[in-house]
């Protein structure tokens, strides 16, 4: 039997003094090399979700079991919606403090770092300072600090957001590659067209409950719906989440 | 170990690259120095090293008016301009113009009016003791003596209060040797005792000024023994823009969170940023304090005087630079946005100083704005430079100001760990 790399059962969270779930009764699992999409509209709960599984927070109730060697911290990689790293610092100095809070060695940071850079098209700018780089520079940059000490399951909260796309492309590329070596990937994004290009399996979010969990071409076959936007607008409906 | 290294060098890359904190904390302080120890020493020359421009309007008939700026001139303490024609219109205009600080105009009918002021005491005392014969008046009303005194306007009220009283006393000299002349005259001696002349012009008490200190020196404060100090711990407290700032910016940020999924706690990042920052405090002093030792007497201002208390003033230097560390960490974890911390902070920072006595000294405030003061760490900071610069203080009188910044600052790393701890 294939055991999940990640199982969720039931959880809950209830932020302070919130009067409503963020999350109600979550329950999946991950297997490893899954390339899950968590989608769903704003306020759905889809960051709630990835910081707990990533134990940036602990849930309300239920449980997350992880069947993994090794610490959570050194199989997780992280990479956060907003720029996670220093704008005063160049690219490498930025890696090198990362790396040495990875708990990796010098010589591992310097050989990860260069071949990082070299493969998302950072390298000749590797010695700049962080703050003159494009959108899409940083959004690599930040990509490649949350994989520098090779997780083996990698958390993106929305890595393509505000980026051209070259860059757009560059990043899904090179996520394919990671996935295909190996690395299980779990991945929030508001954007459609590249969850459904990108990823294996999804689950859609809404009101911090899962109303669907499955394959894309399955989930488009019992929404009878030709795209992933099609299913998504038929799950949780055509009015503005917006909330204050 | 490693870590914490590599984070010290991340924190002192960051600071290095921030040009405004480093203008902030290095250069404001300086020029603050500097501009606030001219100001204050230039006062405070007007009244002590140098003498006061006194410019003299003479206009007396008599012999007295002479002999009064003769004593003034005589007491050192004034440099006199004697412009006998001028009328009170000019003399306004010729301190508008800085021809002088201040001005006395003498009216003409000064030497009679004192005359008759000094005939009718003498006259009273005369008939009080029965000497005078029965033609003697005993006048009850005594003509008002005036004497127009001009100053500046930006001079102080309390200098002004000083050269009045000065005049005063002159005055008084030349009112009690006329009296006594008279009353030699009325009780028919020929002359004056010129013992008694003496006596009464030179005033034999004298009031020896010392400085109420600890130590065994008696040197009279400066303003730069006050400033360089005092400007000193604003600067380290003014540590709240940059710092706090910058402890906001890696809260709100994404790096917080990656942070909180690796093997590192952000307490390595606070302890770094702490570190990084206790050192820059310690750099302002050694820089601002060799400013005050070797360049501020170069443009003719007193040289910093430093206390003999060497370790001492390592403990109050290291108390001051973690209680202003503190603050800021506590200001960068409560604040929501760098607007805040950087306006909170600064705002605080300098009612704090006011308050604390970086401007003033807290004791001419009033009582309840020294009790205020007390919750100022900046009055805490100033007590303890004090007690070294100033009163040059032992051990015992430096304990309670350092036990109540140490517990300033913890009290703020406590907050500060508690927002972080329980921060959603």
């Amino acid at each position: 039997m294939n055991v999940p790399l990640i199982n969720i059962e039931n959880v809950s969270k209830r932020y302070k003094n919130a009067k409503e779930f963020s999350l109600h009764n979550v329950s999946f699992a991950i297997f490893k090399g899954d390339k899950l999409g968590v989608l769903g509209p704003n306020g759905a709960g889809k960051t709630t979700l990835i910081s707990i599984l990533c134990g940036i927070m602990h849930q309300t109730s239920g449980k997350v079991t992880y069947n993994s060697n090794g610490s959570k911290h050194s199989i997780f990689g992280f990479v956060p919606q907003d720029f996670a790293f220093y704008d005063e610092l160049t690219a490498l100095q930025n890696l090198e403090y990362f790396g040495v809070l990875y708990n990796l060695s010098r010589k591992e940071i310097k050989e990860r770092s260069e071949n990082l850079l070299s493969l998302l098209g950072l390298s000749s700018v590797a010695n700049k300072k962080v703050r003159t780089y494009s959108g899409g520079m940083k959004r690599r940059l930040n990509l490649a600090i949350g994989i520098l000490h090779n997780p083996s399951i990698l958390f993106l909260d929305e890595p393509t957001v505000g980026v051209d796309i070259q860059s757009k492309n560059a990043i899904i590329q090179f996520l394919n590659k990671l996935n295909r070596e190996g690395t299980t990937v779990i991945y929030t994004s508001h954007h459609l067209s590249e969850a459904e290009e990108f990823c294996s399996k999804i689950a859609i979010l809404d009101y911090g409950k899962i109303i669907a969990f499955d394959e894309i071409f399955a989930l488009k076959a019992a929404h009878k719906a030709d795209t992933l936007t099609d299913v998504i607008l038929k799950l949780t409906g055509e009015g503005y989440r917006d909330h204050v | 170990m490693y870590k914490l290294l590599i984070s010290l060098k991340k924190e002192a890359l960051l600071f290095l690259n921030d040009k405004v904190g480093l203008v902030l904390m290095f250069g404001m302080p300086i020029l603050l120095v500097f501009i606030i120890t001219i100001i204050q020493d230039s006062v405070y020359q007007i009244v002590d090293n140098n003498k006061i421009s006194l410019l003299v309007a003479n206009h007396d008939k008599g012999d007295l008016g002479g002999k009064l700026v003769a004593q003034l001139d005589s007491s050192g303490m004034f440099k006199i301009l004697e412009k006998n024609t001028l009328e009170p219109n000019a003399i306004k205009n010729s301190i508008s113009h800085k021809e002088a600080l201040t001005a006395i105009y003498i009216s003409s009918d000064f030497s009679e009016k004192l005359q008759n002021k000094s005939q009718q005491l003498s006259n009273i005392i005369l008939t009080d003791f029965g000497l005078s014969d029965s033609n003697t008046e005993k006048s009850t009303q005594i003509e008002a003596l005036v004497i127009q005194f001009f100053h500046d306007p930006v001079l102080q009220e309390n200098y002004c209060y000083s050269i009045i009283s000065v005049l005063h006393a002159h005055l008084s000299v030349l009112e009690s040797t006329k009296m006594i002349d008279n009353i030699y005259k009325e009780i028919g001696a020929t002359s004056t005792s010129p013992q008694l002349k003496e006596t009464i012009q030179k005033n034999q008490i004298k009031i020896e000024r010392i400085v109420a200190t600890s130590g065994s020196q008696n040197k009279i404060p400066s303003s730069t023994q006050h400033n360089v100090p005092a400007w000193t711990i604003f600067a380290m407290f003014f540590m709240v823009v940059s710092l706090g700032t910058n402890i906001v910016k890696e809260r709100t940020s994404g790096s917080f969170l990656r942070i909180k999924t690796m093997p590192a706690s952000f307490s390595i990042v606070l302890i770094s940023k702490q570190i990084i920052y206790t050192i820059i405090a310690f750099l302002q002093v050694f820089v601002i304090f060799s400013i005050g030792l070797y360049v501020l007497p170069l443009i003719n201002l007193p040289p910093l005087v430093f206390p003999d208390n060497i370790i001492g003033t390592i403990a109050i230097i290291f108390a001051c630079s973690f209680a202003a560390v503190s603050y800021a960490l506590m200001i960068g974890t409560l604040a929501s946005t760098e607007s805040q911390s950087n306006g909170f902070g600064a705002v605080s920072i300098i009612i704090f100083a006011a308050l604390g006595g970086v401007w003033v000294p807290t004791f001419i405030m009033p009582h309840y704005l020294q009790v205020i003061s007390l919750f100022s760490p900046l009055h805490w900071c100033i007590e303890g430079f004090y007690v070294l610069f100033l009163k040059h203080g032992n051990w015992n009188d430096l304990v309670k100001p350092i036990y109540i910044l140490f517990a300033f600052s913890l009290l703020c790393q406590a907050i500060a760990f508690f927002k972080i701890k329980f921060e959603k």
